[in-house]
């Protein structure tokens, strides 16, 4: 890399009393860039924003943010940053224009640029003329954005998002993305925390966090690649339980699980597999309905890497 | 009504009270910490007078004076001074209360006019400290204006004369050494009452409504005033319990007479709960937050009982419109009742107003707290 | 710099403004309690209804009797027959005392023995009956000098002018009348300033802390001082503007005098205003929710308020709670408030107060700060 990295982390660590939060996460992201850390609740995603932003003291490694060390100048680094915390933190008793006017003002941003950049900010949101709304009326994508203007108000080189989408409809989860990705055009670099796989595919590159470590990282079609080491093939059957018993047991299966209505079994050969599983199900009466090779989706990849789904809620914090 | 279903309620609630500190605190710490502050810091007696004297005649009458005023209990001569602005700025200042002053012709105006005065300058500010300090100072003036008045009849051998023409003799009841802990004591459990009643049922329901498993209380086949009795009866118990808690702590630890029955006690006590409950119940009905809850039975609970029930200002002292308004003030019968039971000892039947007060407007207030909560449903 | 303080500023007062239960704290509540502490609190015994027995039907004990009524301290609200009515009387209705005369009083006046006039008290509110006590040794005195003086007067005219005599002249400063409204009135200034400042601090910052915006700020390249400076300024001034709207009730509804320097006062209110800001600001940093800020506030307000003197004199407790009072802030403020409107006592008297107060807003300040400092970090 020729370019200095926009965010660099080395070896960061964060102890929480004798629970380690996060463990010795090492990454670099080039400007520009769009890094997805992904990971199930309380896997150290919003702990590792959190340090980032300054928010919280590193236990030991490094973390610098477009060139400042985030431990010992955090005033430097926050100059830079935009952030958008995991509730969409505005005032719900201020108009969406006070909401604005206040963090411009806390971010120094000053003279004609003020009203300029306010103005953008609800150009991009798409609030002009919802400038009198008390902010606690907006719906959820409204406020999503609003929060986004607000955050990105001073032109920040790099923007954290934990969590943008949490609660938020299809469609303006879709228009938040795109609106992600004119930002990085502009040479914004953006970090994003999200356990939604679908968004994951959004990103240019991707860190798979599961108890406070890195498990792969990489672009997401790498990611997909390296994590499964053999053909995946989709299997449709009935009863469903009965069916995953029976094939976990046979030789030449790495491993299987159910997604949806639905058997992922990773095998070392999908063409042969294909063969012996109609045989197996068939001769102990499940019924299948449906046996092919797929291409593996980041959650494939993820069961792979960590033996759990990132959106399950059997990780509490 | 069916009692297995309240007690199941009951049940919930008291697991969840046992569970919740902050609901712990307010049941056992704030009873005992309420009762310690106001025993020791709520108190009015002025034993201990700080007392300048400013002496300009310095004889052997205005000593005996002076030895008259250190005599007392209700006195303390802090300091002898010499001059006017001293005795002046000590007052200012916060040094002393009374400051009295000895004329420089003080003996010469009792040989040649037969009538002397004494000055003594009060700090006004606190009205009752100087009521209380000027009734004292005028018994010590007084009898040693006596004492040297018979003496000296005496001495002119007018003999009969020297016997005190009229004596006062008190007979105190009830509160014998006139101390303001057994007055103030007694009504201080009324105010823990009021406090934790208010607080701890203000919060159950709130809770509930927060927590969204109120919902799931109402899909069950319980009754409204199935709920309320089963929510209110763990409050009911551990505010007999607090009862029981400050009086062993007024009469054990502060030496409060305790003369009437535990009967009565509890009598009164479980009537008095059931309006605070009662209360506490209708706020959580209407506000469904925890801190908007706990902040108005703060409001309805604090100010009335500590200013308008009795508790330490007398209700007969104060003007007819607030007066009036103490009526409708619950605490004031409980207040009123607990005097009675701690320091006369006095029964049910000597307590028949204060309890037909108590019992009608716990029949008022249940009455609305079971619509109040009905209609909350809706 | 500046501009981020007032941006705050501002944004807390348009929250005050459109927050109404906010709005109503800041008026409502000082003004009822200014009418109920002006009307309601007093331990003022102007006129003791009382009962009477007389045994003795005599002129002696007729003018013993009236003297009670003629002082106007005393009212006679129930006549009795006999003694088995005093103990329906006392302590079964509201009349606390009864005075008693026994047959064969004007007897031993006129032999010169010693007559007896019984009184029976219901102790139980102590404070009534000693303040009655002290009317009743008045008038006795009174009676026994001048009936002592008549007697000799009878006998011997000549000597009867030469008894000595002592009187205690009485001078109540401040408050002539000693009149409980002005003893309260300025108090409730400072009990007021205390509870609203300290619960608006504390809330202010934990509903942020709450909603996650606190978070969101602190990502600005905002300095935590700053952020505390425009967040106590708000409340700061709103709390002078509640000093003076029951100040002004006070002196202008209750006429209690104000004799003392504004300057004093204003001095004595901008010290305790940062102690009372720095208390709401500790408070924030022990908590995380509305409601534990709210518990918070009761178990420090609960005492400060009782133990700062405001109705029971601190000389009335005992030595180990006077002890205490001194960690107490509102005691000075009272001392400094009842100094300037009734006193009219200057620095010279009030420098010990403003020192305390000065001292203990550093220490609440230093605390206060180091430690939202570190919550925030």
């Amino acid at each position: 890399m020729v370019e200095p990295p926009s965010i660099l982390v080395e070896e960061l660590v964060k102890r929480f009393g004798s629970f380690t939060a996060v463990d010795r996460v090492s990454f670099r992201i080039a400007g520009g860039e769009i890094f997805g850390l992904l990971g199930p609740n309380g896997s150290g995603k919003s702990t590792i924003i959190r340090m980032l932003c300054g928010l919280l003291t590193p236990t030991a490694g490094r973390a610098s943010v477009v060139g400042f060390n985030v431990a010992k100048e955090p005033e430097e680094v926050r100059r830079h940053i935009g952030y958008m915390s995991q509730k969409f933190s505005l005032y719900d008793d201020l108009r969406v224009i006070e909401n604005l006017e206040f963090f411009a003002g806390l971010y120094g941003v000053k003279g004609t640029l003020f009203k300029e950049r306010i103005g953008w900010a609800l150009e991009m949101a798409g609030l002009k003329g919802s400038e009198a709304l008390l902010t606690g009326e907006l719906a959820g994508g409204w406020k999503q954005r609003l929060a986004l203007g607000c955050a990105v108000l001073h032109r920040p080189r790099v923007v954290f998002l934990d969590e943008p989408t949490a609660g938020v409809d299809p469609l303006s989860r879709r228009r938040f993305w795109e609106l992600i990705h004119q930002m990085s055009a502009d040479g914004v670099t953006v970090l994003v925390t999200t356990h939604y796989m679908d968004e994951a595919e959004y990103c240019n590159r991707l860190a798979l966090i599961d108890a406070g470590r890195i498990v792969a990282g990489g672009s997401p079609s790498e990611i997909k690649r390296t994590a499964i080491r053999g053909d995946l093939l989709l299997v449709e059957c009935a009863p469903l339980g009965r069916g995953l018993e029976l094939i976990k047991r046979q030789p030449g299966v790495l491993d299987a699980a159910v997604f949806g209505a639905a058997l992922h079994v990773v095998v070392t050969a999908a063409e042969r597999a294909r063969i012996e599983l109609a045989a197996a199900l068939a001769s102990a009466g499940v019924e299948a309905s449906r046996i092919e090779p797929i291409a593996p989706s980041l959650e494939d990849a993820f069961v792979a890497l960590t033996g759990g789904h990132p959106g399950g809620s059997e990780r509490a914090q | 009504m069916n009692w297995r279903r309240t007690v199941a309620i009951g049940r919930k609630e008291f697991i969840q009270v046992r569970r919740d500190p902050r609901s712990l605190l307010i049941a056992v710490l704030l009873p005992l910490i309420q009762i310690l502050l106001l025993g020791y810091g709520a108190r009015l007696d002025a034993d201990h007078i700080p007392v300048y004297v400013y002496d300009q005649e310095a004889s052997q009458n205005s000593q005996a004076l002076l030895k008259h005023f250190q005599a007392s209990r209700y006195f303390d001569v802090i300091k002898v001074v010499d001059n006017y602005p001293a005795l002046v700025r000590a007052i200012d200042a916060d040094r002393c209360k009374l400051g009295v002053i000895i004329p420089w012709d003080f003996s010469r105006r009792l040989d040649d006019a037969h009538r002397t005065q004494v000055q003594a300058l009060v700090d006004g500010t606190d009205d009752n400290s100087a009521q209380l300090a000027v009734g004292y100072a005028q018994a010590v003036v007084g009898a040693y204006s006596d004492d040297i008045q018979l003496q000296w009849f005496a001495l002119k051998g007018i003999s009969q004369q020297a016997t005190q023409p009229l004596s006062v003799d008190y007979r105190t009841w009830f509160n014998e050494e006139l101390e303001s802990k057994n007055f103030i004591i007694p009504g201080t459990i009324a105010l823990v009452m009021a406090l934790m009643g208010a607080l701890l049922s203000s919060l159950t329901i709130a809770r509930e409504w927060e927590r969204g498993t109120m919902e799931q209380l109402i899909a069950t086949p319980a009754t409204a005033t199935e709920i309320m009795m089963g929510k209110l009866l763990p409050y009911f118990v551990i505010g007999l319990f607090d009862a029981a808690l400050c009086t062993a702590f007024a009469v054990g630890w502060f030496a409060v007479p305790f003369r009437g029955s535990l009967g009565t006690l509890f009598f009164t006590t479980g009537l008095f709960l059931v309006v605070i409950l009662g209360i506490g119940y209708m706020i959580s009905v209407a506000t469904k937050s925890q801190l908007g809850a706990s902040q108005y039975a703060l409001l309805v609970t604090l100010l009335p009982t500590s200013m308008l029930s009795g508790f330490a200002f007398p209700i007969d002292q104060m003007p007819a419109p607030i007066r009036a308004i103490t009526y409708v003030v619950y605490s004031r019968y409980y207040v009123s009742a607990l005097k009675g039971i701690f320091l006369a000892g006095s029964g049910v039947r000597d307590l028949a107003p204060e309890i037909a007060a108590m019992a009608v407007y716990a029949g008022v207030i249940v009455f609305f707290a079971t619509r109040a909560f009905r209609k909350s449903l809706r | 710099m500046l501009g981020r303080i007032w941006r705050i500023i501002v944004k807390e007062f348009i929250q005050l403004r459109r927050d109404k239960y906010a709005r109503f704290r800041l008026i409502v509540p000082p003004i009822i309690q200014m009418l109920i502490y002006g009307y309601a609190a007093t331990f003022e015994v102007r006129r003791v209804p009382i009962a009477v027995l007389d045994l003795d039907h005599s002129q002696e004990s007729r003018d013993l009797l009236a003297r009670f009524t003629f002082t106007g301290r005393f009212s006679v609200a129930k006549i009795l027959r006999d003694d088995r009515d005093i103990p329906r009387t006392i302590g079964r209705s509201s009349i606390p005392m009864a005075l008693k005369i026994e047959p064969g009083f004007s007897e031993s006046l006129r032999k010169g023995q010693t007559a007896h006039l019984q009184v029976i008290l219901d102790g139980t509110n102590s404070n009534t009956a000693l303040v009655a006590v002290g009317y009743v040794n008045q008038i006795a005195a009174t009676f026994t000098q001048e009936y002592a003086r008549g007697r000799v007067e009878r006998l011997m005219p000549a000597l009867a002018a030469m008894a000595p005599q002592v009187e205690l002249e009485q001078r109540p400063w401040y408050n002539p009348d000693l009149n409980s409204q002005w003893f309260f009135v300025p108090g409730v200034i400072g009990s007021i300033t205390l509870v609203l400042v300290v619960n608006l601090t504390a809330f202010a910052i934990v509903r942020e802390r709450e909603i996650g915006t606190l978070e969101q700020v602190m990502v600005t390249p905002i300095r935590p001082v700053e952020l505390i400076l425009g967040k106590t300024v708000p409340f700061f001034l709103v709390g002078l503007a509640d000093v003076a709207l029951v100040a002004a009730v006070g002196t202008l509804w209750f006429r209690v005098p104000f004799r003392g320097n504004l300057l004093v006062l204003l001095l004595g209110t901008v010290l305790f205003l940062l102690n009372t800001l720095s208390i709401g600001l500790l408070i924030s940093t022990l908590c995380s929710t509305q409601q534990q800020a709210f518990a918070s506030a009761f178990f420090f307000l609960n005492p400060a308020f009782i133990l700062s003197g405001f109705s029971f004199p601190i000389t009335s407790m005992p030595a180990a709670m006077q002890w205490v009072t001194y960690a107490d802030p509102l005691r000075y403020f009272l001392i400094v408030l009842r100094g300037t409107f009734l006193k009219g006592v200057g620095l010279d008297v009030l420098w010990p107060q403003m020192a305390a107060l000065a001292c203990l807003t550093i220490i609440l300040l230093t605390i206060g700060v180091l430690r939202f400092r570190k919550s925030v970090d």
